[in-house]
């Protein structure tokens, strides 16, 4: 039986029935009938350029492109008559005339569909005997992508990628005709965190990475599955391993995760796994230097120490980290540190404030990913989704497309605005004050326009955005961290409720890696236990013995220099787990190699509480363990000996402790619930310049400066600058400046954008040789500082205006 | 020439860009009565009855075009397609340099009939003083209260823009001028949508050509049965070996030679050739066909159409591969890139020709040049611009192989070689 909304077509002679609004070449799919495309990508509506999929229809004397045909009650098509084969014949043979043929060196050899297609479809001999169109090659277009422009045939999926699926029309087609060419608008490098999915999707060798360019072929590798550490949606990946090597990442398709897609920091950040200073040997201080250590000795010291502290009494030792650890790795700290150690000061949130709104309220995605796309109203409240969160920005882009409406709430505007139908800037901190007047809005009062205008908001678009929340039928608010870790975090939380009462549900954008599974595994303070802060605190005021910090950089990440400064000082012993010598691990008593994720089994979970498993895709360097491997032996020699085989074992220990944990299923957190008070008055308006800081996608942390090709997206760091401030003080772009702010300052780049108001200046965390946090506190995480142009650029410009 | 000319008497001696001298012609009356004394819908049925079809190329009735316009939208419409640059196609751009006024008062009439206040005329970039008089036209309009709010007293808006186009032939191409006046790159949209439904910027659009509108205050003017009687009327574009090239007001139907007759006829002492009854994108007629009506029926039955009407007449001095060669080479120019039989069959058949030309030619080209061309053929482009060469092509290889084999065997040219013995022995 056939629904009224099917329709039956016949492809060759087979009857088709498929849903009305399928395209023939889809109806053909669905009936295993091969037409051959070039153009046409499924996650794109089709565009009928590449002329490959021509079909004839009964009744009708003109060629149809299956791809762009939508198929008919009793429509005949044939699509493999010889005179159809004919034709996709004479269609490749058009393809082919200008196409290098260079197959022996070209990277898609081996996974080229035009390679595929002329297997299967193509002429034998081509009758072309002019000269083959031919550029100059290869053009670089940033720092990841390559173009050989004589391989293109301009299929367009990339420019369309760029426009359909990303939002950042990052590749465009110039010149006309035969002279047609992929570039950039004004041939500048790529501006785009997605443009490694344009090499995923170029159906010829014409787009490549700098990262794989030469190094394999598809049958030279095997690939690996495995889930990206990077900015916690955990996106699906697959490593492709070359002698013991990754030599590429991969999107692994998840259509309800990442679909196909990756961003370029998952893509392209990874060489740091092969890092040639990686961690091979344990190290302990002798003698103020950290120096190779045997495992024994390394292993021997750290349980003496955290048996003396034991027997000193119960929290005497504080433990930090979790986000970079599987699930196995961290349930196995929670109960050797709970258990045998004895200390409830356990935490995962290295990089909150004291008395942080972050602190109150469980991390992670009310919805699996995709409702996003369903939702019709997406509003931001600080987060910055595409430098924190990029593939999250993909589903929204599919919202907008649908008529959704995006309102962002930041301390400056972000690079997606052009999508937004509302903008609010406000004053730094001042976020809840905004979001509480749209709270009330939304149930029938009118928005405080004094207020508004005080901290530097139009009341008008807070009036627009809270009559579409009330219209709205699945309205979504995404809670950032700038939001929750600035001073009216609470603010933004009460108000945030409100909206949850009002039918919005909210998100809580914040955790990187493994950050929720090392929640849902117990690495959060038990009863009297310390939160991260208040473990640095009392640290500082001595409280502590050892403190013990697995695959964290607190010496980086916490945003006042000072207090962990403190700590350092005042604890006698300091035991790092790392892949690194961090900053955090310089500073240590005992530093213990650890795995990365790709050399380990196990699970991790992403920010919708998602359970996936990551496999073990290469070896660790040197001796090298993994942080369950050092827990055990660790329990072993404090007298617990763990009888865990492998990771299998682990999980299913989590499994019974915690309920629904099962690979493949999904752990939602449980709504807003909290009484926070509307303790926050909006800050004065300032007549100094305010540092606010941020995520960025590509930054110079511990494992992205290892990347080359992430290193040099990131650049140098730099101070994002309005035009009018800078101008104030003879900085130019790229000119070198000095921020300070009381004693401490800082010398730094200046980037002169809009797109941070005057007033204000952004530095970008995450570079880790920048001592940002020496400027930060945590009772001011948005100081007052004062802006110079240094060095000799400044007084060259004066000197050259006071020439004749 | 017939008896009343509609378009013809706007353009001629000083022309009527100037809005008094317009006015003092009849102008905008014609508007002004369908606006205060007719419905929409009467309109649309005068111009159906009028039979007036596109006058860009597609001859498309216009007053169906109109219809498929749906009634309840809210915004709609109506784009000018003044981006004329079919080789030898002048009629529009004359229009916009010497009747600017006519064109104005047709969009009138067309947004009354279509339900539309706004409308935009997109003009080919290398127009300048064309769209420098209808600026000013548009401006002494406005003035006038005949565009902006409330024309002509009445409850009817209508904002006219005038936009430049960015040099490319493409942008001719309807859905592609879409995209050019949107901001995007001018390539043309997949179909369906129709403009009709989805159009700029989405909306429903009636995108009409600079002479169509042209004709509709004749039309209003005159009722259906006295339009229709002056053949119904059309601009040809009379280029090539005639004495007075140039644009010609006609009844439609009238036999080819009664056009080249009209333009002075050949030059003295020559002989007719080959024609391109409407423009290069047109299968070439020879003398055989001297007496086919210009119309749409009788020119697709010989094999051609009428396109644009504008008719390229060629004498006996004249080297066919030179000028599909040359047609060919214009149209790899001009090919937007989007599809591959039109991108990649233009730039080799223009290769293949270059080589001819350079005496490099072989036999099995002829094969080849009616093989590449195959591909390109029915429905293999994704617009008809790549489907345009073609109907030139094969008819020059039908009718003038010879000509094709000679330059291949001798890597010489017959027509030149005859021309040169001709001059030597009158001499």
């Amino acid at each position: 039986m056939t629904e009224r909304s099917d329709v039956t077509l016949t492809i060759d002679g087979r009857p088709v029935t498929v849903p009305r609004g399928t395209t023939v070449w889809q109806a053909a799919r669905q009936a295993g009938i091969d037409i051959p495309i070039f153009c046409y990508h499924d996650r794109m509506p089709p565009l009928g350029a590449c002329r490959q999929c021509l079909v004839r229809v009964e009744k009708n004397p003109r060629w149809q492109t299956s791809c762009t045909l939508l198929a008919e009650e009793g429509m005949v098509v044939h699509a493999s008559t010889p005179e159809v084969r004919a034709a996709q014949e004479r269609n490749l043979e058009f393809l082919l005339i200008n196409h290098p043929l260079d197959c022996p060196i070209c990277d898609k050899g081996g996974e080229c569909p035009l390679q595929d297609q002329t297997f299967a479809y193509g002429p034998g001999r081509s009758r072309f005997v002019e000269t083959k169109r031919d550029f100059a090659k290869p053009v670089s277009l940033g720092p990841i992508l390559v173009l050989d422009r004589e391989r293109c045939i301009l299929c367009w999926r990339c420019v369309r990628f760029g426009e359909i699926i990303a939002g950042d029309e990052a590749l465009k087609g110039f010149e006309r005709g035969f002279a047609t060419e992929i570039n950039t608008p004004f041939t500048a490098p790529v501006r785009s965190k997605f443009i490694g999915n344009t090499i995923s999707i170029c159906p010829v060798g014409a787009l490549t990475s700098r990262t794989y360019r030469f190094r394999a072929r598809p049958w030279d590798t095997t690939p690996v599955p495995s889930v990206c550490n990077h900015c916690g949606l955990g996106c699906a990946l697959w490593l492709d391993v070359r002698d013991r090597t990754v030599v590429r990442v991969r999107a692994r398709e998840v259509p309800d995760l990442n679909d196909i897609w990756l961003c370029d920091l998952g893509q392209f950040g990874f060489s740091w796994l092969h890092a040639r200073d990686r961690l091979t040997r344990p190290l302990v201080r002798r003698d103020g230097r950290l120096q190779e250590a045997s495992w024994e000795e390394a292993l021997v010291l750290v349980a003496e120490r955290l048996r003396a502290a034991r027997r000193d009494g119960p929290g005497r030792v504080a433990v930090l980290g979790g986000t970079r650890l599987t699930n196995e790795d961290n349930f196995l700290l929670r109960r050797f540190f709970r258990e045998v150690v004895g200390t409830p000061h356990i935490d995962h949130r290295i990089d909150a404030r004291p008395g942080s709104a972050s602190l109150e309220v469980a991390w992670g995605l009310r919805t699996p990913l995709p409702a996003i796309s369903q939702s019709d109203l997406l509003l931001l409240v600080g987060c910055d989704i595409t430098e924190e969160y990029p593939i999250a920005w993909l589903r929204m882009k599919q919202a907008i497309d649908r008529g959704a409406a995006l309102y962002s709430l930041h301390s400056r505007s972000l690079e997606i605005r052009r999508f937004a139908r509302g903008t609010l800037v406000p004053t730094p901190g001042a976020e809840g004050v905004v979001l509480s007047q749209a709270a009330a809005a939304v149930s029938g009062a009118a928005p405080d326009g004094a207020v508004l205008r005080e901290v530097g908001v139009d009341p008008a678009v807070v009036e627009a955005l809270a009559a579409e929340l009330r219209a709205a039928r699945a309205p979504m608010v995404f809670l950032g961290k700038s939001a929750l870790e600035g001073l009216a975090g609470r603010a933004v939380l009460r108000a945030a409720q409100y909206l949850q009462a009002a039918g919005c549900t909210v998100q809580v954008m914040r955790g990187k890696g493994n950050a929720i599974g090392a929640a849902l595994m117990g690495v959060l303070p038990a009863p009297g236990g310390w939160s991260a802060p208040e473990i640095i605190r009392q640290a500082g005021s001595g409280a502590l013995q050892v403190l013990y910090v697995l695959g964290g950089d607190p010496a980086t990440e916490v945003a006042d220099g000072r207090a962990w400064e403190a700590a350092r000082a005042r604890t006698p012993f300091l035991v790092v787990h790392d892949l690194f010598l961090t900053e955090t691990a310089r500073q240590a008593d005992v530093v213990l190699p650890a795995l990365a994720f790709a050399e380990k089994d196990g699970t991790v979970c992403n920010l919708e509480g998602r359970v996936q498993r990551i496999t073990a895709a290469v070896r660790g360097p040197g001796e090298a363990r993994s942080d369950a491997a050092v827990l055990a032996a660790l329990a072993a020699r404090l007298g617990v000996p763990w009888a865990y085989e492998g990771w299998e074992d682990v999980f299913a220990a989590a499994a019974a402790a915690v309920p629904g944990l099962a690979v493949g299923a999904i752990i939602t957190p449980p709504p807003l619930s909290g009484d926070w008070p509307e303790d926050y008055a909006p800050p004065p308006p300032s007549a100094d310049l305010v540092l606010i800081s941020g995520e960025v996608l590509f930054d110079l942390g511990s494992m992205t400066s290892r990347s080359p090709a992430i290193a040099e997206l990131a650049g140098p760091p730099t101070v994002w600058v309005h035009p009018t401030d800078a101008a104030a003080r003879g900085l130019t772009d790229g000119a070198l400046a000095q921020l300070s702010a009381g004693d401490a300052s800082l010398v730094l780049r200046a980037r002169v954008t809009t797109e941070v108001p005057a007033g204000r200046v952004f530095v970008p965390r995450g570079f880790d040789s920048l001592p940002l946090h020496r400027l930060l506190s945590w009772d001011r995480p948005m100081p007052t500082v004062s802006l110079r142009a240094v060095g000799g650029m400044a007084a060259a410009a004066a000197g050259a205006e006071a020439a004749p | 020439m017939p008896a009343e000319s509609i378009l013809l008497r706007f353009m001629e001696g000083e022309g009527t860009a100037d809005l008094e001298a317009y006015l003092r012609a009849g102008g905008y009356a014609a508007a002004r009565h369908a606006l205060t004394a007719l419905t929409p819908e009467e309109v649309i049925d005068i111009v159906d009855q009028s039979g007036l079809r596109g006058k860009g190329g597609a001859g498309f009735p216009t007053a169906r075009k109109w219809r498929f316009i749906p009634k309840g939208a809210p915004l709609k419409y109506v784009v000018v397609n003044g981006d004329e640059a079919e080789p030898c196609t002048f009629k529009d751009h004359m229009l916009l340099e010497r009747a600017p006024h006519l064109l104005l008062e047709g969009i009138i009439i067309a947004a009354y009939a279509v339900g539309a206040h706004k409308a935009y005329v997109y003009v080919r970039r290398e127009g300048y003083l064309a769209r420098e008089r209808l600026r000013q036209a548009v401006a002494a309009a406005y003035a006038r209260g005949f565009l902006g709010r409330k024309i002509f007293g009445t409850g009817m808006d209508l904002e006219v823009v005038v936009h430049s186009g960015a040099g490319a032939y493409i942008a001719g191409e309807e859905t592609a001028l879409l995209e050019s006046l949107e901001g995007r790159r001018a390539m043309p949209r997949q179909r369906p949508p129709f403009p009709a439904v989805f159009g700029l910027y989405g909306k429903p659009t009636v995108v009409n050509n600079v002479e169509t509108l042209s004709h509709l205050p004749a039309v209003i003017r005159l009722g259906a049965e006295a339009y229709r009687a002056l053949g119904p009327p059309a601009l040809f574009s009379v280029s090539g070996h005639v004495r007075h090239p140039g644009v010609y007001e006609l009844p439609l139907g009238i036999p080819m030679r009664q056009v080249i007759a009209a333009a002075g006829g050949l030059r003295p002492g020559r002989r007719f050739k080959a024609a391109f009854p409407g423009g290069s994108s047109s299968a070439l007629l020879t003398a055989e066909h001297l007496d086919v009506p210009m119309d749409y029926e009788p020119l697709r039955a010989a094999g051609s159409m009428l396109g644009s009407a504008s008719l390229i007449v060629m004498d006996d001095t004249t080297c066919i591969v030179r000028v599909a060669a040359r047609a060919v080479a214009f149209y790899k120019e001009e090919s937007c890139g989007k599809c591959t039989p039109c991108r990649e069959g233009t730039y080799w058949l223009s290769q293949i020709f270059d080589r001819i030309l350079a005496g490099g030619g072989r036999i099995e080209d002829l094969e080849l040049l009616a093989h590449i061309s195959r591909g390109m053929s029915n429905g293999a482009c994704f617009c008809l611009l790549g489907e345009s060469v073609p109907p030139g092509l094969e008819a020059s290889l039908r009718h003038f192989r010879h000509e094709y084999e000679y330059h291949i065997r001798t890597g010489r040219c017959d027509v030149e070689e005859t021309l040169a013995a001709a001059v030597a022995s009158g001499a």
